[in-house]
């Protein structure tokens, strides 16, 4: 229980606190107590679940999360777990306090401390996890909030590029990380540590562990900066100094480092795991420094400087022995504390001169003797100054080194040289950075008089040089017990013998130590010149720019590898995607036919009839015509599709579907004039030249095939669909059920308004819906100027030219009411029904239209479409609804014959309200769309759209289309 | 179960219709009157779709509930079915209608005619769908749904949507051919339409036959793919989507996911493990054409200069993941494909309500600054070399409540902690590395379970390439932009989506575990069948 209570408070109060910051009032400085309070608090937690540890036992913590997926919220604090939360939220702790003085008054300073503590938290949940699943998920959430604290200052360029370049390197790596972890998890069969850690064997045997390793291993490198992915840290000190010195130095970047110690035990030990990480972390180790010396911001130096003490560590890591393990934990902590310091102390030199760059500070000694003790002590321990804590961890590397060289490869024997190397350079850069910012001669030249910074501000540097001195001097009575925990967490009981103290009396280690001090000072004397000339760039290494190479590789894939690509992967146009379309479907319907092949079925058939047969070809050909003309001549290709139609229709009547054929008659009447009205405002298309061409012959000819595979295709699919012996299914029910339990003996429209009398509700509605969107479209339509003029026939003498069909037209328009009427009323039991009905109701209304235009009709008639819509399609729905009221499902339909005496039994079924909804709605719908169409005679066309002008395509396309 | 709750099953369908039939008789200029009837229609479907996913999920194992049409008997007449799926699929629809709805509140309904009407019947198709258990039924409410996306593809007018809105409908239309071709093939060799009915006829079906219905079937999946978009066939979505209004385009990114939706139910009723020769029919064209729609997504979303064409991009992503989900064919990757579907599906809604927010006030040709600056370099980098001195600038609120919530549509679509996406993408994968689960027993990774890890991996990356870049322009490197004026009727749409996903990360247990059981009552469908057809098979 207390176990909960304190590592549960570990991860969430910081968060907590980042909540209630974010609340606060902008530029309420107050905020900074908060969030300090809320630092110390968890490090008050932390403390307390490390006497805990050191009493040998592991707290842990665990709430179920989403178990189905062997996810739980797991938390669990062994001793390397500790260091790492001791220092993320001790030196959390520190920078808050720092940022109190540095942060200007001006900040909006809630949104910094917010970030910080989600930060804060989300470390701690990432060093406390003890799920590997849960790991990737804090591991990314450190990303999230580097990117956003490097961003804090987003009005700078260089702050969002770098954010972003940051957010993208370590957040990618995270991707892969991810995917490692599950492939990991796949080995083990678990996502917990516990269970990981204990299957090393396992996983090192496993055929899947290269792939894994990569994986894990690309999440660490970028995390950690190691090269060449090391490039984004150097442009993360963008973001606030405090930020650098907590995240880029002491925390985030040691996430990887955190995370290669921790699968130590499981993915170490290997020739991969050596090959992979040695190399890199000598590259990083050497290019780092080196590239330091050549900087002259401050905070570039110590960036490069992080980058090749992380390459340090990394080597360390790789060479899979347990004593090189228990250095990098003991160099991780000691680079914490003189990093975090010295990023500290060049804050504090930014902040009260105005600038970071070397070349411009000088003699900053005198005007700061304070300050400049402090980064003394602290640049020292960075370059291994004896009695300093980076002495001691540099000389176990160097031991470590020595040791590793007697293996025979030649990567192990240049190790020695490499580190000696590497350490003159470091002396080198530490010179740089004291000797240039506090030696010398005392400037004027600077942004802002120097002068101590508040002694407030100073304190957590005091207190972390303190760390730098007291560890150094007596190692093993300071960080002995804490980095003995830590290595025993890892190693366990492989955990070796090594002797924490500052003499170990006079060995090669310590030889290659003062070397490496002799040597820096020589290097630094013999580079003074060019580095005080001011020379941009690092000699040797100008082509390395890890930033060029990013935005280039960035561009290439987001913009000429993208849309390459799409270009080849996509089309706009519509005759492609109907070619894909087509072609697809009739793959599809051949793969899967390829198999087992088509059989026809066994229908014994009936000998063709001469007469049909002809009207079927005149019916194919009248349907081939229209394609052929539907380019060109669009009134021909429409008079063909009637001709289609009509022949449709007269196989109905054929073959004893008079509701059927009626329907279609009528649906192919509306749907002819309404086409032929809206062909009315089409402008006319001329054959162009071009059309004769080969490649427009080849591409039509393509096509033809194509529709002729498909159109073949389907009648083969259809003939074998049709000759089969029909299935037992359902519809010998709905024969035998129509008058029975329907109450009607027309079959069609009992299936239609009760059977299936929902899909007709359907129907109905995409009917209304329709008409709505042709309405809509139709609204803001204004024709072409092209097609206003009055047609030729209109024009001239002939105003009468309509006259005897338009005086029959009106006169049968009663006639045609009373038939629609007559239609509707029988439909349930004879041929007819509320959609014809509605159609041929709606065809007097067309008649009247063409016989006295729009104007004489409206003025004499009110038709209201969209109330008739409305009432339809309100009469079929609560039709259906009403049998709710009775406790019976939706629409189940209720029939009897009302005897009215001599006039006979009428029958009432519930049906019939249904059907008079769907006349309603039909004939709404279909008034409104004729309404729609009829209405653009009456409209004036838009002004003339300005021409066209050839350089822009956009205004072109969009005269086009307005028109 | 008797009373008022054996109709709760319509009402999703019944009250939209109703009110949308009332909406479309009242005069244009009733638009309040109108609103007030669109919301309380909404919120009593979303009340509806609650209550009827609490009855499937306190049902046990096999809950199913059936309503029957007209009275009449199963595969006889239409039946609607609600079983965990279809009441979750209404419970998001719901929500995105929700989100819509009080979106286009601001100005959006004024802006054509007919907008609330739309919606309603819009939502009557999409529920429809989810609802129905007959194949043709599922034909009339695709068609109800498209005809009024049709409309409101077209809502607000302009070059931009008459000219995406009819390529959308030219190739919508061609499918709904192919639907109705597949349908008719289908009901000519199995004699039923009714979907259980069906899946009880297959194993019986005479071999001879088999053939023919299998191109049915496939037949059928090439209009559901088209639908779903996936690659070749979605080249209409991203144009159609971006010129959208952004309630509407919010409102699609559900009907997307209707065509998967009916990929996931037919393949897994007809096709599933138990149903002898035709078992797993077309699951490796899924996985394929899935996985090469996630890789043209994410290449869209790089390549893309402007924010609605970006979500566009995130549409596809989801299709090809879900579709290669449902390709792969196992339990446990359905179930976490349907995690997948609901996140994706509000993240995306709220980001198409969110993008229009972010554009206003800002001079335009700021996307397509933001590729091409990164083509010639930036510029300006060399001006604030000595920045550390720089002082914060305090963002407005409105500007901080639009980036974070961009913030978080960012991350669930990029599959990121700390929301609902990276716990869906975590699922998919982790059932497609441990078909068999966790630790039990070494399992075999398919090559395509291989393809849909890297292609999910990358897309992620993709997307946060495409959103950090999107988002960086939009919020931070525009310093003298103007402040946007958003209504809190708008931005309370998108708060409550992305809500809707934090709570799904917070409950990621109880969520996963409905989730875990629709997919495995999917993949069992005998109980489904026995339940429609009472009769065992």
């Amino acid at each position: 229980m207390q176990d909960a209570f304190y590592l549960l408070a570990a991860v969430l109060l910081p968060y907590a606190g980042a909540l209630i910051t974010a609340l606060l009032p902008a530029n309420a400085r107050t905020v900074a107590w908060l969030a300090g309070g809320t630092a110390l608090l968890t490090l008050l937690m932390v403390v307390l679940g490390y006497s805990d540890i050191a009493a040998g036992r592991i707290p842990r913590v665990a709430l179920p999360w989403a178990p189905e997926l062997g996810l739980s919220f797991t938390l669990r604090m062994d001793g390397f777990a500790a260091t790492f939360a001791v220092m993320a939220s001790g030196i959390g702790f520190l920078v808050v306090l720092y940022s109190r003085y540095y942060m200007s008054p001006d900040d909006p300073i809630p949104r910094f401390f917010s970030f910080l503590l989600a930060f804060m938290g989300s470390m701690m949940g990432l060093v406390l996890s003890a799920n590997l699943i849960q790991l990737v998920f804090f591991w990314e959430l450190t990303s999230l909030f580097s990117f956003l604290l490097i961003g804090y200052w987003q009005n700078l360029a260089a702050a969002r590029d770098g954010a972003r370049m940051a957010l993208t390197v370590t957040a990618g790596g995270g991707l892969a990380l991810f995917a490692g972890v599950l492939v990991l998890g796949h080995i083990v069969g678990s996502y917990e540590l516990d269970a990981v850690l204990a299957a090393g064997n396992l996983v090192r045997a496993h055929p899947l562990y290269l792939p894994a390793l990569v994986l894990i291993l690309l999440g660490a490198m970028t995390k950690s900066a190691q090269f060449p992915f090391h490039f984004w840290l150097p442009h993360a000190m963008a973001a606030p100094t405090p930020v650098s010195a907590y995240l880029h130095s002491a925390t985030l970047v040691k996430a990887g480092i955190f995370l290669l110690a921790r699968l130590w035990p499981v993915l170490a030990g290997t020739d991969a795991w050596f090959w992979i990480l040695c190399p890199v972390g000598l590259i990083t180790l050497l290019v780092g420094a080196y590239v330091a010396i050549f900087q002259h911001d401050m905070k570039a130096l110590l960036a490069y400087s992080t980058i090749s003490h992380l390459g340090l560590i990394t080597l360390l890591l790789s060479l899979n022995s347990d004593l090189a393990m228990v250095a990098a934990v003991f160099h991780i902590i000691n680079h914490a504390t003189f990093k975090a310091s010295l990023f500290m102390a060049a804050g504090i030199i930014d902040h009260e001169t105005g600038t970071r760059d070397i070349r411009r500070l000088s003699g900053l000694n005198q005007s700061m003797p304070f300050t400049a003790r402090l980064a003394l002590v602290a640049a020292g321990a960075m370059a291994g100054v004896p009695l300093l804590n980076g002495f001691i961890s540099k000389e176990m590397f160097f031991t470590e080194a020595l040791t590793a060289a007697t293996t025979p490869t030649l990567l192990h024997s240049i190790l020695p040289i490499a580190a000696t190397l590497a350490s003159i350079l470091a002396v080198t850069y530490s010179l740089r950075f004291i000797h240039g910012a506090f030696f010398g001669p005392e400037t004027d030249d600077l942004p802002k008089k120097p002068h101590e910074p508040p002694q407030f501000m100073r304190v957590p540097v005091e207190i972390l040089v303190f760390a730098c001195m007291v560890v150094g001097i007596l190692p093993s009575a300071t960080v002995g017990p804490l980095l003995d925990l830590a290595a025993r967490s890892i190693l366990g009981d492989a955990t070796p013998e090594y002797s924490l103290a500052v003499w170990h009396g006079f060995n090669l280690p310590l030889v290659m130590s003062l070397i490496a001090l002799a040597g820096g000072v020589a290097l630094y004397r013999l580079l003074y010149r060019h580095l005080n000339a001011g020379i941009d760039g690092t000699p040797l290494l100008e082509r390395l720019d890890g930033r060029r190479a990013f935005d280039q590789v960035m561009v290439f894939i987001s913009w000429r590898f993208a849309r390459a690509l799409e270009r080849l992967m996509a089309t706009d146009r519509l005759q492609m995607q109907l070619r894909l379309l087509v072609c697809i479907a009739f793959l599809a319907a051949t793969l899967a036919l390829l198999p087992h092949g088509l059989a026809p079925g066994g229908v014994q058939l009936t000998p063709v009839d001469p007469v049909v047969a002809l009207m079927w070809v005149v019916g194919g050909a009248c349907a081939i015509a229209a394609a052929y003309q539907a380019k060109y001549h669009r009134l021909a290709a429409l008079v063909m599709l009637g001709g289609a139609g009509l022949v449709t229709c007269l196989t109905f009547v054929w073959f004893s579907a008079p509701d059927l054929a009626l329907t279609q008659l009528l649906v192919e009447i509306v749907t002819t004039v309404l086409m032929l009205l809206g062909l009315r405002w089409m402008p006319k298309r001329i054959e162009s030249a071009g059309s004769g061409h080969i490649l427009a012959r080849l591409r039509r000819l393509r096509d033809l095939a194509i529709a002729a595979a498909a159109g073949l295709g389907l009648t083969a699919i259809s003939y074998a669909t049709m000759t089969r012996v029909s299935p037992d299914g359902i519809s010998r029910q709905f024969l035998e059920r129509a008058y029975t339990e329907g109450g009607g003996t027309n079959v069609v429209n009992v299936i239609l308004v009760d059977f299936r009398g929902f899909d007709t509700m359907g129907e109905i509605t995409v009917l209304g819906i329709v008409a709505l969107t042709v309405f809509a479209l139709l609204r803001r339509f204004r024709p072409a100027a092209e097609s206003v003029g009055m047609p030729e026939q209109q024009q001239g003498e002939a105003r009468d030219w309509l006259l005897i069909p338009a005086v029959t037209m009106r006169l049968i328009f009663p006639v045609i009411i009373a038939v629609s009427l007559y239609l509707l009323l029988r439909g349930h039991d004879q041929p007819g029904g509320g959609f014809i009905a509605g159609l041929m109701l709606a065809i007097g209304i067309l008649l009247q239209y063409m016989a006295g235009g729009t104007r004489w009709v409206e003025d004499h008639l009110r038709v209201l479409p969209l109330r008739w819509m409305g009432f339809g399609l309100l009469l079929a729905a609560g039709t259906g609804a009403a049998a709710i009221a009775f406790g019976k499902p939706f629409l189940t339909s209720y029939f009897a014959y009302a005897d009215l005496g001599p006039l006979g039994k009428l029958p009432l079924a519930s049906a019939v309200i249904f059907d008079l909804g769907v006349f309603a709605l039909v004939f709404g719908a279909t008034v409104l769309m004729l309404i729609a169409l009829a209405h653009q005679s009456v409209r004036r066309p838009r002004a003339a759209p300005p021409p066209p002008v050839a350089a822009l395509p956009e205004p072109a396309a969009a005269a086009a289309g307005e028109n | 179960m008797n009373g008022w709750q054996q109709h709760l099953a319509i009402l999703p369908i019944a009250l939209p219709l109703i009110l949308g039939a009332i909406m479309v008789a009242l005069d244009e200029h009733r638009w309040r009157l109108k609103a007030a009837m669109g919301l309380a229609s909404i919120l009593a479907m979303l009340a509806a779709a609650a209550a009827l996913a609490v009855q499937a999920h306190a049902g046990g194992a096999a809950s199913l509930q059936v309503y029957r049409l007209g009275n009449w008997p199963a595969s006889f007449g239409i039946v609607l079915m609600v079983d965990r799926l279809s009441a979750l699929l209404l419970l998001v629809t719901a929500l995105l209608g929700l989100a819509a709805l009080l979106y286009a509140l601001a100005h959006w309904q004024r802006m054509g005619a007919h907008f609330h009407a739309l919606l309603q019947f819009q939502l009557m198709g999409l529920n429809g769908a989810f609802l129905t258990g007959d194949l043709f039924n599922l034909f009339v409410f695709f068609e109800v749904l498209l005809a009024a996306s049709y409309g409101l593809a077209l809502h607000g007018s302009g070059v931009a949507r008459v000219k995406a809105g009819l390529h959308y409908i030219s190739m919508n239309l061609a499918a709904s051919l192919l639907f109705l071709i597949g349908v008719s093939m289908i009901y000519g060799v199995a004699g039923t339409l009714n979907m259980a009915d069906l899946a009880a006829r297959l194993p019986r079906m005479p071999a001879a036959d088999r053939p023919l219905l299998e191109a049915g079937a496939a037949i059928l999946g090439v209009a559901f793919l088209v639908k779903a978009a996936m690659w070749p066939l979605g080249f209409w979505l991203m144009p159609t989507y971006a010129a959208a209004s952004p309630p509407a385009a919010a409102i699609f990114s559900m009907m997307s996911k209707v065509g998967v939706y009916a990929v996931l139910r037919l393949v897994l009723l007809l096709f599933g493990p138990e149903t002898g020769e035709s078992a797993g029919f077309g699951n490796t064209w899924l996985m394929a054409g899935g996985v090469v729609t996630i890789v043209f997504g994410a290449i869209s979303v790089l390549g893309t200069q402007d924010l609605p064409r970006l979500a566009g991009g995130c549409v596809l992503i989801s299709s090809g993941t879900l579709l290669a989900a449902v390709g792969a064919g196992q339990i446990a990757v359905t179930g976490g494909a349907l995690f997948y579907l609901t996140s994706s599906a509000l993240a995306i809604g709220a980001l198409f309500l969110l993008i229009e927010l972010l554009d206003r006030g800002r001079d335009l040709g700021a996307d397509v600054l933001a590729v091409t600056l990164e083509a010639f370099g930036d510029g300006d980098d060399e001006e604030e070399q000595q920045g550390d001195d720089g002082i914060g600038v305090p963002i407005p609120m409105t500007m901080a409540a639009l980036a974070t919530c961009f913030l978080c549509c960012a991350l669930v679509l990029a599959g990121l902690p700390p929301l609902s996406g990276f716990i869906a993408k975590f699922a998919m994968l982790d059932g497609i590395l441990n078909p068999a689960g966790l630790g039990k027993g070494p399992a075999l990774v398919t090559p395509g379970g291989w393809a849909l890890l890297i292609a999910l991996i990358l897309s992620g990356f993709a997307t946060l390439l495409a959103m950090t870049r999107a988002g960086i322009r939009n919020l931070w490197a525009d310093l003298d932009r103007a402040v946007p004026r958003v209504g809190a009727v708008e931005i309370a749409p998108v708060l409550l989506l992305i809500f809707v996903c934090i709570g799904m990360t917070v409950a990621a247990g109880p969520v996963m575990r409905y989730m875990q059981a629709t997919a495995a009552s999917l993949h069992t469908p005998q109980d489904y069948v026995r339940q429609v057809v009472g009769r065992p098979r």
